[in-house]
């Protein structure tokens, strides 16, 4: 499994120079560059159709640039053959805002399925995944607290329950990277604090690197080891996380907000990029 | 002139009006309302069948009736023999449909087709399998593989592929992506991902959609013994054609049952299998409650004990034993079923050849009779829907409960409806062959009993769904109750009678091609004649012109309803 990764000493990930343009001429992502290195808590965060969606669809392969490289474990997820991107898939973890259960299957079907990048062959049903297998799902369940509901359902669960076992089914997969693309925007505040706090813990604990975009501030901040704010495609803020206090990052969104306002009057020239600002 | 006025309306509600219909549009469907008005019209003088005709064939029914009383069952053995067969080539025919349509549905779907050449042969192959009748293809069938069920189920088989190819598509096409591409993300190969996240949301719709299709051929399974194609179609005709009028009685008696019965468990099957939950939440029996109560208790017991596979709910029981009924049945079918296997194992290349002998297709020999076949077959299409519609609209009146108070009425239209549908067409049309004799008249009846019997029960569904509130305003006012039918019922049922109209001309035209078949008229009956003298070019040629008319209805049709849309 850990065949794709290179020596410790590169990063997990290094984005160099990477645009993309969707064929309807959006440009999403505009000559980004940034490296995570292994374990860290990374946040992205960005107005609504800042990017921030599409840059995490770039590191499993689900989009490829337009121009510049991504590179995952060392591998070059733009030009990796179909074997080599299920070979980065299988060690990235991904949560998706919608959770992505398949709604009659069990849920224990649902946890199952993140086993299937270890598997050769085609798997329909609980039984046809070997008894070890299913002992581990049982036991994932368990650990996001949905094992009383293993043969329910997925459709039939809470919208804070399913992502518990969306989760279940990332542990399942035994990632090395987890993204997650604003896991808990689709639930009421008192379950997103739950799972958000469910998510951490199980990554914390297993060593996984993290992405994940919120559009909670506090939250982001609360544990994150880095802030990255994305805006129009581009990376206006990379920053240290501990350096920054609540009121600082909500002045990020304030001053990203301002800058928006500047760039829409022609005159203006466009502001730097805050990073720089900072530094200089 | 007031146009110019709405415009601007229209744009500052934000274009949330709905859109008048281009101006080229609304020519184009006032060009069809013509065409339709001008085929009726040339229909009726070219079938030249005047109102005494009808009430002639009325008396000559009434007495063909007289005849068959008392039905005489004392031929059971072979009826219900037959009739099995019947249901087997049914059940293997939708099999063999449903197994070809799922790999087809694959390729032809947008979400998951491997290239754009699969994706345009399948859809080509979904087509053109519909545009060909299952009687017409058991006929030609016939020729290579001689009497029996094999070419009977074979052209079930194909002909379903249309449809069942068509619905299983939609259904793979309407699948939710987000669950697959989560499932692509864990790094879960194609197939992989494709069994785990759509398989499991297309099952019931599939399974839906073959009780449905098998329902279907169940009554075309009973016809297709006209053509030698096996089932108890034949026994029937055989009876007709000795003028024993009470044994073919009793044998269409048999074929009614066991279809309104196979409809009624589909029918349930299909509701239980679609809606969520086997048991609807709001019937609440003891029996219900006792099971969910084992339910809940089996479901407890399995995440206690952490059983690692899914626990035997009532649900899931069914399901298994569903499907243990259907392997059971399908086996006991293709271990019964009179079929030469080993033979029909050669019969590849005879087939082949027989088709190679169709080509190249003759079209001089039956000249000016494939020219008659063909407007013919046209007219009757016309008029039986044309008729059919008028009868429909007093009897689907008389069947609509809140229009007719009277409880008598209503339920005996009703049952008489009910009655007349759970016939197949062609069974009707035999009976009334029979009656009258050959020629387009019994054919056009029969087809014009299918059309007003099918569009009665839509226009009593219609009414009894139309909402009442319009009504009531009217009421108030102090209108008689015709005023206020006029008024307020018609206009809001009417678009959806118009599209059903064209539905029912669609299915008649289609009817009409092989109505010939039985002596009912039209170019069936050239077809029949050609296979008879083996003339094969000419079989060739007529089999091609069926397939023109077809396909040309088809094409019509969708632009049509385009056009109405
Ligand atoms: N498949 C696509 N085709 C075309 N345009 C796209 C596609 N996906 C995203 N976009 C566009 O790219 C831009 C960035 O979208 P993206 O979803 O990455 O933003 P986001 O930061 O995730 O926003 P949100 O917070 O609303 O999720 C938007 O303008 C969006 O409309
Ligand atoms: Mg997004």
């Amino acid at each position: 499994m850990t065949t794709v990764l290179s020596g410790g000493a590169d990063p997990l990930i290094s984005l160099t120079g990477v645009s993309k343009r969707f064929p309807n001429g959006t440009l999403a992502l505009d000559n980004v560059s940034m490296t995570v290195p292994k374990g860290q808590l990374l946040s992205l965060i960005g107005l609504s159709g800042s990017g921030k969606s599409t840059l995490m669809r770039h590191l499993n392969g689900l989009h490829k640039p337009t121009a510049g490289t991504v590179k995952v474990f060392g591998v070059e997820v733009s030009s990796a053959s179909s074997k080599q991107l299920r070979d980065v898939r299988r060690n990235v973890g991904f949560v998706f805002q919608q959770f992505g259960l398949v709604g009659r299957a069990t849920c224990l079907e649902n946890v199952l399925s993140g086993a299937l990048g270890r598997l050769r062959g085609p798997r329909y049903g609980v039984w046809s995944y070997p008894r070890t297998l299913r002992r581990e799902a049982f036991d994932h369940l368990e650990r996001v607290g949905l094992a009383p509901q293993a043969y329910q359902r997925a459709d039939t669960l809470s919208g804070g329950q399913m992502q518990r076992v969306a989760i279940a089914r990332t542990i399942m997969q035994q990632p090395q990277l987890l993204l997650a693309d604003e896991p808990v925007a689709s639930l009421d505040p008192e379950s997103s604090a739950q799972v958000l706090e469910l998510l951490l813990k199980v990554a914390t604990e297993d060593k996984m690197t993290v992405i994940v975009t919120l559009h909670q501030v506090e939250l982001a901040l609360g544990w994150a080891h880095r802030i990255v704010g994305l805006r129009d495609g581009r990376v206006v803020l990379d920053q240290d996380a501990r350096g920054l206090s609540q009121t600082d990052v909500m002045e990020v969104y304030r001053r990203v907000d301002r800058e928006s306002e500047l760039l829409a009057t022609p005159s203006t020239p466009a502001a730097a990029p805050i990073t720089e600002r900072q530094r200089a | 002139m007031t146009a110019a006025h709405v415009e601007p309306l229209a744009r500052a509600a934000g274009n949330k009006l709905p859109r008048a219909p281009r101006k080229w549009q609304s020519k184009a469907l006032l060009a069809v309302f013509v065409a339709y008005v001008v085929g009726v019209v040339w229909s009726w003088m070219y079938i030249d069948m005047t109102l005494l005709t009808l009430f002639g064939g009325f008396t000559e029914l009434w007495n063909l009736v007289v005849d068959m009383v008392p039905p005489n069952f004392d031929n059971m053995r072979v009826v219900l023999k037959a009739t099995v067969e019947t249901i087997w080539m049914a059940l293997i025919g939708t099999t063999a449909c449903v197994v070809l349509s799922i790999p087809l549905a694959f390729m032809a779907a947008r979400n998951t087709t491997p290239n754009p050449v699969v994706f345009a042969v399948a859809r080509a192959i979904i087509t053109l399998t519909r545009a060909l009748p299952t009687l017409v293809l058991a006929a030609v069938l016939t020729l290579p593989l001689g009497i029996g069920p094999l070419p009977g189920l074979l052209a079930l088989a194909i002909h379903s592929i249309g449809m069942v190819g068509k619905l299983f598509t939609e259904a793979v096409e309407n699948t939710e992506a987000m669950s697959r591409e989560a499932v692509t993300s864990t790094g879960a190969g194609k197939w992989q991902t494709v069994l785990a996240t759509l398989v499991p949301q297309v099952t019931p719709s599939f399974i839906g959609t073959a009780l449905y299709r098998l329902d279907i051929n169940l009554r075309e399974s009973a016809v297709l013994g006209f053509v030698g194609a096996g089932g108890v179609g034949f026994v029937v005709q055989q009876h007709l054609r000795s003028l024993d009028y009470q044994r073919a009685i009793a044998a269409v008696g048999v074929i009614f049952v066991v279809i309104t019965l196979i409809e009624v468990v589909s029918t349930r099957l299909r509701a239980s299998i679609i809606g969520d939950h086997l048991s609807s939440p709001t019937k609440k029996t003891p029996r219900t409650m006792a099971r969910e109560r084992r339910d809940h208790r089996l479901l407890v017991d399995a995440v206690t004990t952490r059983r690692l596979t899914p626990p035997w709910t009532y649900e899931r029981l069914v399901r298994a034993s569903a499907g243990i009924i259907y392997l059971v049945l399908i086996v006991v079918a293709f271990a019964t079923i009179d079929i030469p296997y080993l033979s029909a194992l050669g019969l590849g290349d005879e087939v082949i050849d027989s088709f190679g002998r169709l080509f190249p297709p003759d079209f001089t020999t039956a000249g000016p009779e494939l020219w008659q076949g063909i407007r013919e077959t046209v007219a009757i299409g016309f008029i039986a829907t044309t008729l059919g519609l008028v009868i429909s609209v007093p009897l689907g009146i008389l069947s609509a409960r809140n229009i007719v108070v009277n409880r008598f009425v209503y339920g005996t239209t009703r049952l008489f409806m009910l009655a007349l549908r759970g016939l197949p067409e062609l069974i009707v049309a035999v009976l009334f062959v029979a009656a009258m004799g050959l020629g387009p008249v019994p054919g056009t009846l029969a087809l014009t009993v299918g059309t007003a019997t099918f569009m009665a029960k839509l226009i009593g569904d219609a009414l009894e769904e139309v909402s009442p509130e319009p009504r009531e305003a009217v009421f108030a006012t102090g209108a008689s109750r015709a005023q206020e039918f006029v008024t307020s019922v018609i206009p809001q049922a009417l678009p959806n009678l118009v599209s059903q109209t064209l539905y029912m001309l669609d299915v008649n035209l289609r009817s009409s091609t092989v109505l010939g078949i039985i002596g009912g008229g039209g170019i069936g009956f050239l077809l029949l004649s050609a296979l008879r003298v083996l003339q094969e070019p000419t079989v060739g040629a007529i089999v091609i012109v069926i397939f023109v008319i077809v396909y040309s209805i088809e094409l019509i049709g969708t632009f049509v309803r385009w056009l109405v849309e």
